[in-house]
């Protein structure tokens, strides 16, 4: 493509009035910033989430209870259902949910913990080595100096 | 001293306060602090792999820190979209362009009037600022030259009428003269008001516009001071010495 062959035929405009009153653009900036709707990420929401896995187990847990009992209060099949149904189904959810949290955060807690304690042993071990070597190194120095 | 005790005039337009952001469990900020004035220029050199496009990320919102704080105009603004930001004024001029390769000068320029402006304000600041553009605003932009390409990739952010632009290696792959030329451009811009955080691996131009320069190793910032100061430091840094 020929570029040259472009001639300039558009007149550069002045530039806008807000790209150059810089104060003025300022202060409306600091406006927007201060009118921003930021949601703060929540630092333990781990935390919550392994609360979260526990309740639900435990309303589960009582669910299924309270389904068990109510079947077991009646001989009819017909009455037994709604009680299978809310009881038994909702509260085999619950615990799944919950337990499905619980592994989930409670692993990678411990994962976490699990890595920083390699990495604690690996930097002490290369303490170790460092300082062995450097005792070696004053040994040697110290021969070559008799 | 905390940001909120200070008069409103002296509250820097961007912060960072212990900045620490990682790539899944890789840290690669390790406590980043940086302080950018009302209208003035920072420049924030370092080598390959020191973390700077990561700052730029975490001013841009693209990357929300993983500790420490980020403040815009004194507010704490850690987990901002980077669209909030953008729409408020922040710019990002990303490292190698970011042009449509495929469209010509004045479509990419369309591409900005998504906030409200229309395609004439666009051209209008466009043109004023890079004359050439407007020589060039029926080609292909990836036809043009690497120098072209930033101006295009600069007017299109300046199109958006920014308080605080982020510039990332303006400089790369262009001639010295070239770069020589958008610092000039850049130094226009700051001294109409507008915050700028540049970053650079080489150039040692970006020196001689900025007001406040830091060099950053492995994510870290070690020094930071006035430009002609930190320029006889920058080899020493790069080299590891």
């Amino acid at each position: 493509m020929d570029t040259n062959a472009t001639t300039p035929t558009h007149t550069a405009p002045a530039a806008r009035p807000a790209a150059t009153g810089g104060h003025q653009r300022i202060d409306q900036f600091k406006t927007e910033i201060a009118e921003l709707d930021v949601k703060t990420p929540a630092d333990g929401n781990e935390r919550w989430y392994l609360l979260a896995g526990i309740i639900s187990m435990a309303v589960g847990m009582v669910l299924i209870l309270g389904g068990y009992i109510g079947a077991s209060g009646t001989a009819l099949v017909a009455e037994q259902i709604p009680y299978l149904l809310s009881g038994g189904a909702l509260g085999i959810g619950f615990v799944i949910i919950g337990g499905a949290l619980f592994v989930r955060f409670s692993l990678s807690r411990y994962l976490r913990f699990w890595l920083i304690r390699e990495i604690y042993e690996e930097r002490a071990q290369t303490d170790r080595l460092v300082e062995s070597l450097g005792a070696i190194e004053a040994l040697l120095a110290d021969r070559q100096n008799r | 001293m905390p940001t909120e005790e200070l008069p409103p005039d002296d509250v820097p337009l961007l912060e960072l306060r212990s900045v620490r952001a990682a790539y899944g469990r890789i840290e690669v900020l390790h406590g980043v602090d940086l302080v950018l004035p009302e209208g003035q220029v920072f420049a924030l050199l370092g080598p390959n792999g020191a973390g700077k496009t990561t700052t730029l990320s975490v001013c841009s919102g693209l990357m929300a820190p993983t500790g420490g704080g980020f403040y815009i105009a004194g507010r704490r603004m850690n987990g901002a979209a980077p669209d909030q930001l953008a729409r408020s004024g922040v710019c990002t001029i990303p490292e190698g362009r970011g042009v449509f390769p495929n469209l010509t000068v004045r479509e990419n320029l369309q591409m900005m009037t998504f906030g409200g402006v229309s395609l004439a304000d666009v051209e209008a600041v466009a043109y004023a600022r890079f004359p050439r553009l407007a020589e060039r605003r029926t080609q292909l932009a990836g036809t043009m030259s690497g120098g072209e390409q930033q101006m295009l990739s600069m007017a299109r952010g300046l199109a958006t009428n920014p308080a605080l632009l982020l510039l990332d290696e303006l400089s790369m792959g262009l001639a010295p003269l070239i770069v020589e030329e958008l610092y000039e451009i850049v130094a226009q811009i700051a001294a109409e008001g507008v915050s700028i955080l540049v970053v650079e691996q080489f150039a040692r131009t970006v020196l001689g516009v900025a007001d406040i320069a830091a060099i950053m190793l492995h994510g870290q910032i070690v020094r930071v001071g006035p430009p002609h100061e930190l320029e006889d430091e920058l080899s020493a840094a790069y080299l590891g010495a």
